[in-house]
């Protein structure tokens, strides 16, 4: 035969499997440990007062050090929030639900959370909301500690009051 | 709002991981043809190409002026070793064995580039200008890749 | 030669090179390095009008690694920024262009990556051609080791001729407070250590290290303010070998050899003997003598006379992925600033920089730095 086969192999699988060990970083390791003591922490900038949190080491925008670890209240507002209708692999949580951004009172950035305890359709931006913990002895120090937020019942924040803090 | 007081040491905080990429890779004509002659033939073909002679194994175009095309020519599957690299303490899910072995640059009888593989045996008696003859994987056990090719051993 | 616009280093900071900071990320760990790059040239962010990182996604485990960086080197307002997916060497060039396009005055350049968090033998496998060459589970040290072999075979260098470049390197490394190997050896006990690879030893090759960074890079007019001793640059080019490690001769460094006469002609040096300094991104001491060989530079550790090569002890000493080619380019400032301490060349006034990517001197860069403005 002069030439190879015709019919040719089409595809080469290549399963890739990469080890890593990554490091949070002193900020994240303290951060997370400390849900685990129902304690939100932030930084704030040295130079704008701006608070950050998760907290990080220094301000994007000033790029000043945060030196300053805070504790935050449990307690904030749905800045902008969408409506999950399609379930998403390895996550058991009825559809449809609400994947919100929520700025802690103080707070000049928010965390993504759930909320629940409440239909879909009653989320809106400006309702204010509080943290749900996992029970004592059940928090490990990670960010499923905070299981989701759920309205309080106070009145709504007015639109300004959170529109830069998205 | 309170002031978290920072601890004097902070125990660090890591989490292994192994990320995964399921890739399937698209051969194209000629790398897939190549493949096929490995697995279907037991046969090894080069691509003679413009500027760069007979190509093994064979891209679709000449890396030298990137000109599409060629013509299909048999190798041997004897040649002779250009570089050895002996590896002492194979890594695990990455080298193709784990024992000691060594990879090879093979320039084939035939061919005007050379192939990179495995030598297993015979260590202490490889080196540059070693003839060396390509192993193969059994009948049935061919998948398509460079691995059907097993090894190449020392020719005495 | 077409006169082109002076520019010039002007300020450079790194963090310590360590085997891992386990408490720092990598975007964490260069924050200060930025810092202290801007206030060793007195600049505020706002003075630099272009940023460009280098940095690998494989490398630091996470897609769009570049990304989470742009926090702590200037995020907003609004900058323009750019990325490699190279060594951060390839970065300094970017802005070089950049500048010669006269859409940048004063810029930083960063490279970062986390090392320590990844397998680097797993990681730069991939760098590799898929079907015929990463399928076969190829790693940088089996591709080195590959390489060495090919260069001895050719040249009749034997392990004693590795062993005393290796030597050389570690005793200039010894001197090197930025370097991370920092313990002289002799000859005699490299050739103890243990084959990392063979033909390569364990004590001819850097540990796994990372770090983080910094570089300022000016215009004239605005260089000579920011910097008591800018180091000019006279001439730059890169090159690449073909892409299947058995279709080229891997004795040779042709692509260095080309990327050099280029550089040279346009800095207007006869040759890398010409020149006080030569740095080499050299990560074994057989490429060290494949670069020697393409650049024309002596054979032997033992040569006497010529450029200093390697005073910083060269990346065999240090290679901190993403990093190890910009402390090339940094090693050059700092012997042409007068910042080089102890290991610093007297008088040094021109200085050949050279920098190399992928597996066995894949791609290669060539810098020509100099203490006076090239075209005025």
């Amino acid at each position: 035969m002069s030439e190879p086969p015709k019919e040719r192999v089409k595809y080469i699988d290549t399963n890739l499997n990469l080890p890593y060990h990554y490091y949070a970083g002193d900020y994240k390791a303290l951060y997370l440990r400390a849900l685990k003591d129902k304690k939100i922490l932030g930084s704030r900038c040295s130079k704008s007062g701006k608070v950050f949190v998760p907290p990080v080491i220094a301000s994007p925008e000033t790029l000043a050090p945060c030196d300053e670890l805070v504790e935050l209240p449990h307690r904030g507002i749905v800045t902008t929030f969408c409506v999950v209708n399609v379930p998403v692999y390895g996550r058991e949580i009825e559809i449809p639900y609400v994947v919100a951004s929520v700025a802690l009172d103080g707070a000049d950035v928010s965390l993504y959370s759930l909320i629940q305890e409440c239909a879909a359709a009653d989320v809106h931006m400006g309702i204010r909301v509080e943290a749900v913990w996992k029970p004592d002895g059940e928090r490990q120090g990670d960010h499923t500690d905070i299981r989701y937020f759920r309205p309080t019942g106070e009145p709504d924040a007015p639109f300004e009051s959170f529109i830069h803090r998205l | 709002m309170k002031t978290f007081p920072k601890p004097a040491t902070i125990e660090p905080m890591s989490q292994r991981m192994n990320v995964e990429f399921p890739y399937k890779r698209s051969t194209g004509e000629v790398v897939g043809r190549f493949l096929a002659g490995l697995r279907d033939q037991k046969k090894i073909w080069g691509l003679r190409v413009s500027r760069q002679g007979v190509v093994v194994p064979p891209q679709s175009y000449s890396e030298v002026d990137a000109k599409a095309g060629g013509e299909w020519v048999e190798v041997a599957e004897t040649g002779v070793v250009t570089a050895v690299a002996e590896v002492t303490r194979p890594i695990e899910g990455l080298h193709p064995s784990s024992e000691p072995f060594a990879f090879v640059l093979v320039k084939l009888d035939g061919a005007d580039t050379a192939l990179a593989h495995v030598v297993l045996d015979r260590l202490d008696r490889l080196r540059v200008g070693s003839r060396v003859r390509a192993t193969w994987a059994p009948d049935g056990e061919r998948r398509g890749t460079i691995r059907d090719i097993e090894a190449f051993e020392i020719v005495d | 030669m077409t006169k082109l616009r002076n520019v010039a280093v002007v300020g450079f900071a790194q963090a310590p090179i360590v085997a891992a900071d386990e408490h720092h990320t990598g975007p964490e760990m260069l924050y200060p390095v930025v810092q202290a790059a801007l206030e060793s040239a007195g600049l505020e962010r706002s003075d630099v009008d272009y940023q460009c990182a280098g940095s690998s996604d494989y490398v630091d485990g996470r897609a769009f690694s570049f990304s989470q960086v742009l926090e702590v080197m200037g995020a907003w307002p609004p900058v323009q920024d750019s990325h490699v997916e190279m060594d951060a060497i390839w970065a300094a060039h970017l802005v070089w262009v950049k500048m010669q396009a006269g859409e940048s005055e004063v810029a930083i350049v960063c490279g970062f990556g986390k090392t320590s968090e990844g397998s680097p033998s797993h990681v730069l496998n991939l760098q590799l051609e898929p079907f015929y060459a990463a399928a076969i589970g190829l790693d940088p040290t089996s591709t080195a080791a590959l390489q060495a072999s090919a260069y001895m075979a050719r040249s009749g260098a034997d392990d004693r001729a590795l062993a005393e470049i290796a030597s050389k390197n570690r005793a200039a490394g010894a001197k090197n407070p930025d370097g991370q190997l920092r313990e002289a050896a002799t000859p005699e006990e490299l050739m103890a250590t243990p084959w990392a690879v063979k033909p390569l030893r364990e004590g001819y090759l850097a540990p796994i290290g990372e770090t983080a960074t910094c570089m300022v890079l000016a215009v004239e007019g605005r260089a000579e303010k920011i910097c008591d001793r800018p180091a000019w640059i006279h001439g730059v080019d890169h090159r690449i070998e073909l892409q299947a490690l058995g279709s080229r001769d891997l004795s040779r460094s042709e692509s260095t050899t080309l990327a050099a006469r280029n550089a040279f002609e346009m800095a207007g040096l006869a040759s890398a003997s010409a020149a006080d300094v030569v740095e080499l991104g050299s990560t074994n001491p057989a490429e060290e003598l494949i670069l020697r060989d393409a650049l024309g530079l002596p054979a032997s550790a033992r040569a006497q006379g010529g450029p200093a090569i390697n005073p910083s002890g060269s990346a065999q000493c240090a290679n901190p992925l993403m990093n190890t080619g910009l402390l090339r380019l940094a090693e050059g400032f700092r012997q042409l600033s007068g910042r080089a301490g102890e290991r610093g060349v007297p008088g040094a006034k021109r200085a050949v920089v050279h920098a190399s990517a992928g597996h066995g001197l894949q791609q290669n860069i060539v810098w020509v730095l100099g203490t006076e403005r090239r075209w005025s």
